[in-house]
């Protein structure tokens, strides 16, 4: 009898019985008390996660992004994190003009040189090269039984951009803790000093008679200044409900308020006759202010061996970009503790107002205006997998690859004449590939 | 006619039990504090994992016209 | 032994001192020091507290301890061979000592005390030969024991010892805890008609349990041994609810031609364990699980942070260098 009992039990072992789950039956049996025991136990040691991603988009942008991010949980339940990124980004991207049959020549928005543009090719800025290293600190304790309050700050610095910013958040729980009211307001100062200056608004790039004397007058009449600056006021309240035993969700309302220098130094307009011929190219120029309001839900459900989280942002702002995005990602548990989670995105926006995919000889000058294919009517979406695993000691392992493809799409506006002949919508392909440690 | 009015009690006493489980899913939603124990797995953090997350926001915020939602996200680099 | 044992009556006594936040009541019992930590401004209540611990821990001491020739531990084993009657605490002990025999596969196991007789951690070279180890298994073996629940008899093979070392200490904290909880309840709390109970701490020996927070939903701190790259370190754990328990000695081990021979022995072989963690603290709800995982993970050998790290039980592990 006993033998046999001893046989079950091997086979039982070889499926990773849930050790906790039958040693709670035990114990209930020999202590005579109720199966809800709790553990509630932390220490004081720094956590540590490190991660290091690489973004390669085809022919365009490499950037590879480091962090470490560390967190100690004091006696008194304190959190304090702290967060360090370093990233490098190199590689080309589109400077806003379109395509034409021949070669085009443009200037660097720094003006100390020029490049050449092949036909019937999307015109990319070969020149990006920065690095930029990025502090984060918040401090999180709990006031009372019931309100939590967290406080944070950042820094961050790159050769031409400079952004400092604080956030406070103040949580309150409600109904044994199964429901949190969250309400925080964040401000954040960005510097943009980019090498050239800022161009003034609807500027002509400065090509002919580069290296000059000529040419050096001209391109300092198109600039403005020497920086500019923007602030923004973001607002966020949020409800976190538990549902049941197996889901979670969360809602969120915030607004966003931006004031300042909006444009992208960097982004020009293709001005193009009646032919579609490129006959000049204008920087760009965006309003000073912009709101926005989202509303973003996700929901979490655990099935035991596998977990489904779903979540879903409308994004309104006053430069008329709808969005929608959908995530979905469903992670599927090993008896070992490895993990599996394949990932889907898809990502759809509208046009802002003032987007146009190039401006026509002849036409009146709009107020605001820019080609820049992110502001553009786009589809974008995701597909991911990630793979992680425990280590020794409570330490563990993933690995993720991801494909992004962004496809801009037409804003209504037709193309005539050689524009007909060239991609005016380039489609674009990314690999994201991230390695994280937690120790 | 006692099978049959056994039977009538039966379906009663079920409706009763499931009508009662329903208001008590729908007035009183959320887990007593000995239940969290899936809740407190890792995967089951909101967000699963804030390294991650950054990381994202950081992409789509440098390559889409939206940000944020989920969290005071993205910003503070002057992407490209 | 028995001298030990003496030593033991002769130092029953239960002090109570103050300190920030209340009171320390200490005894000794189960060859450890036992300590109570109350928050309250009552002294007489926590000698009170104390007194129920102590006589709870000291009654667990005389009923189970191999030492002591007429607690219950001695009789089994005095009577190995024979039925012999058990009460219902000592049923509900043997039943849980099988389900942690089944649940760890047959490497927890309350009879694996008769390899003593051939393995001496002293820290010499004295490392058993095969026939000495071969010798003694027939006479180790959950399997080899029978326990009749409607009798209330527990037999087991002659020369075959039982050791309740393994879950003693362990089962005197959640007692212990159960029992302060349930004199509060009736004598405090239903008198003052107030759901404030007094936060209390109970450590055996480093194996601990606390009844809930502090005030203000304050932690209890606890220093945890823990290695660090190549020094051993203390963690400050904090604790709200549930129990934590230690398993492992650093110091007790033979050392052979360069080979470190580990004290936690694997009942099947009778030889010693490759590679456990020197001591491993487990977190859990009770600490008789604690200590049952903490036993567990040791008879991993190297896996048992990752047998741990997969069943997403809390612990703090120390290897020797």
């Amino acid at each position: 009898m006993q033998l046999i009992e001893t046989t079950e039990q091997k086979q039982k072992q070889k499926t990773k019985p849930n050790l906790k789950g039958l040693l709670t039956t035990a114990t209930c049996a020999l202590l005579g008390t109720q199966a809800h025991a709790e553990v509630n136990t932390s220490d004081d040691k720094w956590r540590f996660d490190t991660a290091i991603m690489h973004y390669n988009e085809a022919d365009r942008v490499t950037a590879t992004e480091a962090i470490i991010a560390a967190n100690k949980t004091y006696g008194n339940d304190e959190v304090l994190s702290l967060k360090l990124t370093i990233d490098a980004l190199t590689g080309a991207s589109a400077n806003g003009a379109v395509a034409q049959p021949d070669a085009q020549t443009f200037t660097r928005p720094s003006g100390n040189g020029q490049y050449i543009v092949e036909g019937g090719e999307t015109p990319l800025d070969n020149t990006f090269k920065d690095t930029r290293v990025q502090l984060t600190g918040q401090w999180t304790q709990p006031l009372s039984d019931v309100f939590t309050i967290s406080a944070g700050g950042n820094f961050s610095k790159e050769y031409d951009y400079m952004s400092i910013s604080g956030n406070t958040n103040l949580t309150r729980d409600f109904n044994q803790k199964n429901t949190t009211l969250s309400a925080g307001i964040a401000y954040a100062y960005d510097v943009i000093e980019p090498e050239g200056g800022i161009p003034k608004p609807f500027a002509e790039m400065v090509i002919a008679g580069f290296g000059s004397d000529e040419f050096d007058q001209a391109f300092a009449d198109s600039r403005l200044t020497g920086d500019d600056s923007k602030a923004t006021v973001d607002l966020l309240v949020g409800l976190t409900q538990v549902i049941n035993r197996n889901m979670i969700v969360q809602m969120n309302y915030s607004y966003s308020s931006v004031r300042g220098y909006l444009t992208d130094p960097f982004k020009v307009l293709s001005v193009v006759d009646v032919n579609g011929y490129a006959q000049s190219y204008l920087h760009e120029s965006r309003p000073d202010t912009r709101s926005k309001h989202a509303f973003y839900a996700q929901s979490k459900y655990h099935f035991g061996h596998s977990m489904l989280d779903t979540s879903y942002r409308y994004m309104t702002d006053d430069w008329e970009i709808d969005s929608h995005t959908f995530d979905v990602r469903y992670r599927v548990l090993f008896a070992s503790g490895h993990y599996l989670e394949p990932h889907l995105r898809f990502y759809s926006q509208s046009a802002a107002e003032f987007y146009q995919p190039f401006l026509q000889q002849d036409d009146v000058l709009p107020m605001y205006a820019s080609a820049d294919y992110r502001i553009g009517e786009l589809d974008t979406y995701t597909l991911g997998l990630q793979y992680g695993m425990p280590m020794d000691s409570g330490n563990s392992l993933s690995m993720r690859l991801e494909y992004y493809h962004q496809a801009p799409k037409s804003d209504g506006s037709a193309s005539f004449g050689v524009l007909n002949d060239v991609e005016l919508y380039e489609e674009l392909d990314a690999l994201i590939a991230q390695v994280t440690y937690s120790f | 006619m006692i099978k049959l009015f056994e039977h009538t009690k039966q379906v009663l006493v079920v409706t009763l039990v499931l009508i009662t489980s329903l208001l008590s899913g729908c007035s009183s939603l959320g887990v007593e504090p000995w239940e969290r124990d899936v809740l407190a797995k890792k995967e089951m953090a909101l967000p699963t994992s804030a390294v991650d997350a950054a990381l994202d926001d950081h992409i789509y915020f440098s390559k889409e016209a939206s940000s944020g939602g989920r969290s005071f996200g993205g910003g503070g680099c002057g992407c490209n | 032994m028995p001298s030990q044992h003496h030593q033991q009556i002769n130092t029953r006594k239960v002090s109570c001192q103050p300190r920030v936040g209340g009171f320390l009541v200490s005894f000794h019992a189960m060859a450890s020091q036992c300590e109570l930590l109350v928050d309250c401004d009552d002294q007489t209540l926590a000698q009170h507290l104390g007194k129920i611990a102590a006589t709870e821990a000291w009654r667990i001491e005389d009923k189970y301890s191999r030492y002591q020739q007429n607690s219950v531990c001695g009789q089994l084993n005095r009577h190995a061979g024979k039925p012999c009657k058990i009460d219902q605490e000592t049923l509900l002990l043997l039943n849980f000592a099988e389900q942690c025999y089944q649940l760890s596969d047959g490497l927890f196991d309350l009879t694996s005390g008769v390899l003593r007789k051939a393995w001496h951690f002293d820290g010499s070279d004295n490392v058993p030969n095969q026939t000495d180890v071969d010798a003694l298994l027939p006479f180790i073996g959950w399997s080899k024991v029978n326990i009749n629940k409607q009798l209330l008899e527990f037999t087991m093979l002659k020369s075959m010892e039982i050791d309740f070392g393994g879950i003693g200490k362990e089962y005197a904290v959640d007692r212990t805890v159960l029992l302060l909880s349930q004199w509060l309840s009736e004598n405090l709390l239903a008198k003052a008609n107030s759901n404030k109970t007094i936060p209390f701490l109970v450590n055996y020996g480093g194996d601990l349990a606390v009844n809930g927070a502090r005030a203000n939903n304050q932690a209890w701190q606890i220093g945890v041994e823990r290695s660090g790259l190549n020094q051993t370190n203390t963690t400050m754990v904090t604790m709200r609810e549930g129990a934590v328990a230690t398993s492992g000695d650093a110091h007790r081990f033979l050392l052979k031609n360069g080979h470190r021979y580990s004290h936690v022995l694997n009942v099947k072989t009778g030889w010693p364990v490759e590679n456990p963690p020197s001591a491993i603290t487990v977190a859990a709800p009770k600490c008789i699980q604690a200590g049952f995982l903490a036993t567990l993970a040791l008879l991993q050998g190297k896996e048992a942070e990752q047998f741990l790290t997969e069943q997403d039980i809390k612990f703090w592990a120390i290897r020797p260098d």
